[in-house]
C-alpha cells in the first residue's frame, strides 16, 4: 500500500469519527453544565473530571478490564450458541414452507417475552452461575438471527435459483449449498449484528440482577455503595465496548457485501 | 490451450405444446400454444413477440423451469423433465452469483462436471478472453456494468459446452449501443462455437441482425403466427433494403397482434 493511499484511508477514516467525536464533546459540555448549575450531591453526579479519575483508577487495579471481560466472554460463548442453533435452524426454515409453518408458531409465542423476563427463571433454574447468564443472552440473540436468516433465504432472487439449477446444481442439496446459502449470508450477518446488540443489553441486565462479576454487576453494585462514579465509569464502558462491536460489525457487513 | 473439439448444436423439437395457467377465480388461463416446432442443430432462432405473448413462458419450458401442460418437448430426442447443464441460459437480469468472482462465475457450472480445478480456470478463462474480460477475471460482479455482466453471463453459458442455448431477452436492459456491441460479440463465439440458439427478444432490429430463423408469436395464448429464413450473409447490414422489407412484414405482424391483445387487455406478462 502506498502512502498517499494509506493517509487517504486514514484521513476518511477520521472524517468518520469526527461526528462521534463531537456528540462525545457535547454529552460532557451538558454533563458538567448540569452539574455547575445545580451543585449535586457526588454520590448522585459526580462531575466528568471525577468520573475519568475513577475511570482510570479502575482499568489500573484491574478490576474495569476484568468485568469487561466477563460481560464479553458470557456475551459471546452464548451469541456463538445462538449462532450455532439459530442459522442452521433459519436455513432450513427459509427453505422448507413445512418446517417454517411447525416452528414459527413457537418463535411467535416466544418472541415477545423479552430476554429479561426470562432473567428470574433463569435464576430459579440455573441459579447465579454462568448458566443462566449464557441462557439469558442465548433468548436474547436467538431470535434475530434466525428471524434474518429466514428472511435471508426467503429474499434470495428466484433467477439466481434457476441459474444455479441450469448451471449444474442437480440436487436440491447442491443448490442449497451452492446458491441458497452464500446468497443468503449477507441478512444472516446482518442478524448477527442486530443479535449482538441485543445481547449486549441483555447481558448488563442479567448481571444487575444475579452475578458477582461483570459490568452490570458493576454498576449494580455502585448503586448500593453510593458511588455515582463506579456506576458511570461503568455505564461509559458499557457504551464504549456496545460500539466498538457494532463498528465491527458493520465492516464485516460491508466485506459481505450487504448490496446483494 | 486446447477446448474439446468444436461441438455441433443439437436439435429442439416442440410438438403441439401447450401451457394454460389456473386462475384464481377456478378457471385456466390459456398463456401458450399450440406450437409445434423444429430447430435444426446450429441452427440460430430468434422469437419475436409481442409483450405477454408467452414468450417467455416458452423458454421457461425450454429450459426445464415450467412443466407444459401438454404437447411434448424434446432436447436431442429425449424429453426435457427439468433443467439441463446441456441447455444453458443466459438470462436478461444476468442472474450472475454476486458472491463470486467474474471468473467463479464462469467456473460454476464447469465444477459439477468432470474437470480439475486447474482445467476449470483454464476453460473459463479462455471464455473469458473471447469476450474481452480476462482482466477483469478477479473483479467483483458489484464493479461491472451491466453490458460487462451480461458478457460473463454469456461465458459462462458457453463455458459448460452446452449443445442448446437459450437466451431470454438477454440484451433487454442494456443501451442502444452496448447492445449493438454484444449483438456483434454473441455472433462472434457462436460462429466459433456453433450451438443451437432460442433468443427471445422484442426488437426487430435484433431479430434481423442476429436470426437464421425469425419467429413472430401472436398475442395470448401466443402461437407461431409467422416465420421467416433469413439467408443474408453475416455481419448483416439491417438497414439493406432486403431487411428493410423483412422488417416492415415483421412489423405488419407484430402491429396487428399488439392490436388485438389491447383489445382482449392482455396484462403485460413477458
Amino acid at each position: 500500500m502506498t502512502r498517499p493511499h494509506r493517509r487517504r484511508i486514514l484521513s476518511a477514516a477520521a472524517k468518520r469519527s469526527l461526528p462521534f467525536l463531537i456528540a462525545a464533546i457535547v454529552i460532557v459540555v451538558v454533563w458538567q453544565l448540569v452539574v455547575t448549575l445545580t451543585h449535586p450531591d457526588p454520590s448522585v453526579l459526580p462531575t466528568p473530571w471525577a468520573t475519568a479519575i475513577a475511570f482510570v483508577g479502575l482499568v489500573r487495579n484491574g478490576q474495569l478490564g476484568v468485568d469487561a471481560l466477563y460481560s464479553v466472554a458470557r456475551v459471546v460463548s452464548a451469541w456463538l450458541l445462538s449462532a450455532i442453533v439459530a442459522i442452521p435452524l433459519g436455513l432450513l426454515m427459509g427453505s422448507s414452507l413445512r418446517l417454517e409453518r411447525i416452528v414459527n408458531p413457537f418463535v411467535e409465542l416466544l418472541r415477545p417475552i423479552s430476554p429479561l423476563a426470562w432473567i428470574p427463571m433463569a435464576i430459579l433454574w440455573f441459579g447465579i452461575g454462568e448458566g443462566g447468564k449464557v441462557f439469558v443472552v442465548f433468548v436474547g440473540t436467538f431470535f434475530p438471527i434466525l428471524l434474518s436468516t429466514v428472511a435471508g433465504v426467503k429474499a434470495v432472487d428466484p433467477v439466481l435459483l434457476n441459474a444455479g439449477r441450469v448451471f449444474g446444481c442437480t440436487s436440491r442439496l447442491a443448490l442449497f449449498r451452492r446458491v441458497v446459502v452464500p446468497a443468503s449470508l449477507p441478512s444472516v450477518v446482518v442478524g448477527l449484528r442486530v443479535a449482538f446488540g441485543t445481547g449486549w443489553a441483555a447481558i448488563i441486565a442479567a448481571e444487575l440482577v444475579a452475578a458477582h462479576t461483570g459490568l452490570g454487576y458493576l454498576i449494580a453494585n455502585g448503586m448500593d455503595i453510593l458511588r455515582a462514579d463506579l456506576v458511570l465509569v461503568g455505564m461509559a464502558a458499557i457504551g464504549l465496548l456496545g460500539f466498538l462491536f457494532d463498528a465491527f460489525f458493520r465492516a464485516l457487513q460491508r466485506q459481505f457485501g450487504g448490496s446483494s | 490451450m486446447t477446448v474439446g473439439a468444436p461441438r455441433a448444436g443439437k436439435p429442439l423439437r416442440i410438438d403441439r405444446l401447450r401451457k394454460t395457467y389456473a386462475t384464481r377465480a377456478g378457471g385456466e388461463v390459456e398463456a401458450l400454444g399450440p406450437i409445434t416446432l423444429d430447430v435444426a442443430p446450429s441452427e440460430f432462432v430468434v422469437v419475436v413477440g409481442p409483450t405477454g405473448c408467452g414468450k417467455s413462458t416458452l423458454l421457461q419450458i425450454l429450459a426445464g423451469f415450467l412443466e407444459p401442460t401438454s404437447g411434448r418437448v424434446l432436447a436431442d430426442g429425449t424429453p426435457i423433465t427439468g433443467p439441463s447443464i446441456d441447455r444453458s441460459m443466459v438470462f436478461q437480469s444476468y442472474a450472475l452469483f454476486p458472491w463470486l468472482s467474474v471468473v467463479e462465475n464462469v467456473e460454476f457450472g464447469l465444477r459439477g462436471q468432470a474437470h480439475s480445478r486447474k482445467e476449470c480456470r483454464e476453460l473459463a478463462m479462455h471464455q473469458l478472453r473471447l469476450v474481452g474480460l480476462h482482466s477483469f477475471a478477479d473483479a467483483s460482479i458489484d464493479e461491472l456494468s451491466g453490458g460487462m455482466k451480461q458478457r460473463v453471463a454469456i461465458a459462462r453459458a458457453f463455458a459448460v459446452d452446452p449443445s442448446i442455448l437459450l437466451m431470454d431477452e438477454p440484451f433487454g436492459a442494456l443501451d442502444a449501443l452496448t447492445r449493438r456491441l454484444l449483438q456483434r460479440e454473441l455472433l462472434r463465439i457462436w460462429e466459433e462455437q456453433r450451438r443451437t440458439v432460442v433468443f427471445i427478444t422484442h426488437s426487430v432490429t435484433e431479430a434481423l441482425f442476429l436470426g437464421d430463423r425469425i419467429l413472430v408469436m401472436s398475442s395470448r395464448p401466443g402461437h407461431i403466427r409467422a416465420e421467416w429464413k433469413v439467408d443474408v450473409e453475416r455481419p448483416r447490414d439491417v438497414t439493406s433494403d432486403a431487411l428493410r422489407d423483412l422488417e416492415r412484414q415483421i412489423y405488419a405482424i407484430l402491429d396487428e397482434e399488439l392490436g388485438r391483445s389491447f383489445e382482449q387487455g392482455v396484462g403485460n406478462r413477458g
